[in-house]
């Protein structure tokens, strides 16, 4: 218990000084100045939230493939994870995008791909709360988890391609812009710092997850007598 | 291969089961002249918008009339259990999707063709040039929609909410399908058409990619 | 700072999303916990 609190403090603080950095120790940028700020808080979660899905797929992979209750609980807690992480990317885009450009949406490539992406494992968790039996739910929303994890590069792809051949306004910054080497620390800092929080929110998920398993079981046992 | 020999045997079964009544082919292609219609409610026809416009509400048209013309495919082995007779009857189950892949393939292909003559008199867009080209990205296309579309029934056929649930896993997943064939048929359509090879690449490349994890996981999708 | 409101806004609704997060699985966790050690009783005393 008192160890749990004490990793929750550090990441809390990890995180915060994240925060810190991106407003005191960062540069501001030159076009945009103060609001793109934000910018270390939204690609690096991001990233955070591209491998929490990462780690669903390998949970996915290894329920299919070994057919353990732990990869299950893994899989579930990696996607809602997963998709509170892009659900941040999601809010913080527009946010960023609405005093720069005046628009809340720009369909930018890399916002719009994160949508498809959150809409996947949207349905991928509306897939288990359809599938009654633990087994099957199990077993077909890994193989969904599969086919959803592979589209993702081909999402990111196609809409990249499509996205030169008809420009629009770029939130982030196009993909060929650098980082101002103390910009790149900053941002490599806070890409671990969510990283933390995620593996953090993960665990916390994961745990309710195996309490819900042991309870099931502890119910069968109940039953039995 | 007794892969292979299986395979064509449950197509044959396929397409005869279809061509019977033909009822999803017809109930098919109406239901993609309903939407085309509808949707040209949406704009104002011109030479130049049907140009802009057309290509991405057809192939939207195919996607809607596809999640639905891809229920049946394993709902229907359902009742009296056939399923489980086709999964005894093949020492591969792979072949079990290989036929149903090829079958919804072929079937979304034919009604697409039927539905470009309707296209082209109610757009005004000039088909007969490109005819050709036109089928290769529709063939494409459809292999791509067709894939994960046969995954996807053999899922939601077991989740509740199954007529929901298939377009709600599926037309996320078809994004690079639609965007890479609206591309490909918008260029077939302007006034110099042009054959996007990096497109069709592309389509190519999802369908190798999903074909593939089919291959893979497909046994396990008929798991009892 | 120009544009702080939008800055303050972005790391608000963010900062919620995450607590909304750890909330909904702590209070769902303690819950669980209370149904867990009932049953457990329920079993002790049924042995």
């Amino acid at each position: 218990m008192l160890k749990r609190g004490v990793i929750g403090a550090a990441v809390l603080f990890l995180v915060g000084a994240a925060a810190y950095a991106s407003f005191y120790i960062a540069p501001e940028e030159r076009t945009m100045g103060a609001i793109q700020r934000i910018f270390y808080f939204h690609a690096a979660s991001a990233w955070a939230g591209m491998t929490a899905f990462l780690v669903c797929f390998l949970a996915n992979l290894t329920y299919v493939l070994r057919r353990n209750q732990k990869s299950d609980w893994l899989g579930v807690s990696a996607a809602e994870v997963g998709l509170a992480f892009t659900t941040v990317v999601l809010i913080t885009g527009p946010i960023w995008a609405h005093p720069v450009w005046g628009i809340w949406w720009t369909w930018d490539a890399r916002l719009t791909s994160t949508f498809v992406l959150w809409l996947l494992y949207v349905s991928y968790l509306l897939l288990r709360n359809m599938l009654e039996e633990p087994d099957r739910r199990a077993l077909l929303s890994a193989l969904f988890g599969i086919f959803a994890f592979l589209d993702v590069p081909l999402v990111f792809g196609a809409i990249r391609w499509w996205r030169t051949q008809h420009p629009q306004p770029v939130i982030m910054g196009s993909p060929g812009s650098g980082l101002e080497p103390t910009m790149s620390k900053v941002f490599f800092f806070s890409v671990l710092a969510m990283h933390a929080l995620m593996v953090l929110l993960l665990s916390e998920r994961y745990r309710l997850e195996k309490m819900r398993g042991d309870f099931q079981e502890l119910q069968r046992e109940a039953e039995a007598r | 291969m007794a892969t292979l020999s299986n395979t064509a045997v449950l197509l044959g079964k396929e397409v005869r089961t279809e061509f019977r009544s033909r009822e999803l082919l017809t109930t098919t292609v109406v239901f993609i002249v309903m939407v085309v219609v509808l949707f040209s409610f949406t704009f104002d026809p011109t030479s130049s918008e049907s140009r802009r416009f057309g290509p991405g509400l057809l192939w939207l048209a195919f996607l809607f009339a596809a999640s639905l013309m891809l229920q049946p495919c394993f709902l229907r082995e359902q009742t009296n259990d056939t399923l489980s007779a086709l999964r005894l009857s093949v020492s591969d189950p792979f072949a079990i999707f290989l036929a149903k892949l090829i079958a919804n393939t072929l079937f979304l292909f034919l009604t697409e063709v039927l539905m470009l003559p309707v296209f082209a008199v109610l757009y005004n867009v000039h088909l007969l040039a490109v005819t050709p080209q036109l089928a290769l990205v529709l063939f494409l296309g459809s292999l791509g929609v067709a894939i994960p579309g046969t995954a996807f029934s053999a899922i939601s056929a077991q989740a509740r909410l199954r007529e929901l649930m298939l377009p709600l896993l599926l037309l996320p997943l078809l994004t690079p399908v639609l965007i890479a064939s609206t591309e490909a048929t918008a260029a077939l359509l302007e006034p110099n058409p042009a054959l996007r090879k990096d497109w069709l690449g592309f389509l190519a490349t999802f369908d190798v990619v999903f074909l593939t994890a089919l291959w893979l996981f497909g046994e396990y999708l008929l798991e009892e | 700072m120009k544009n702080l409101d939008s800055i303050f806004a972005a790391y608000l609704f963010g900062w919620a999303v995450f607590f909304v997060f750890y909330l909904t699985v702590a209070k769902r966790a303690s819950a669980l916990r209370g149904d867990l050690d009932r049953l457990k009783d329920t079993l002790n005393r049924g042995k």
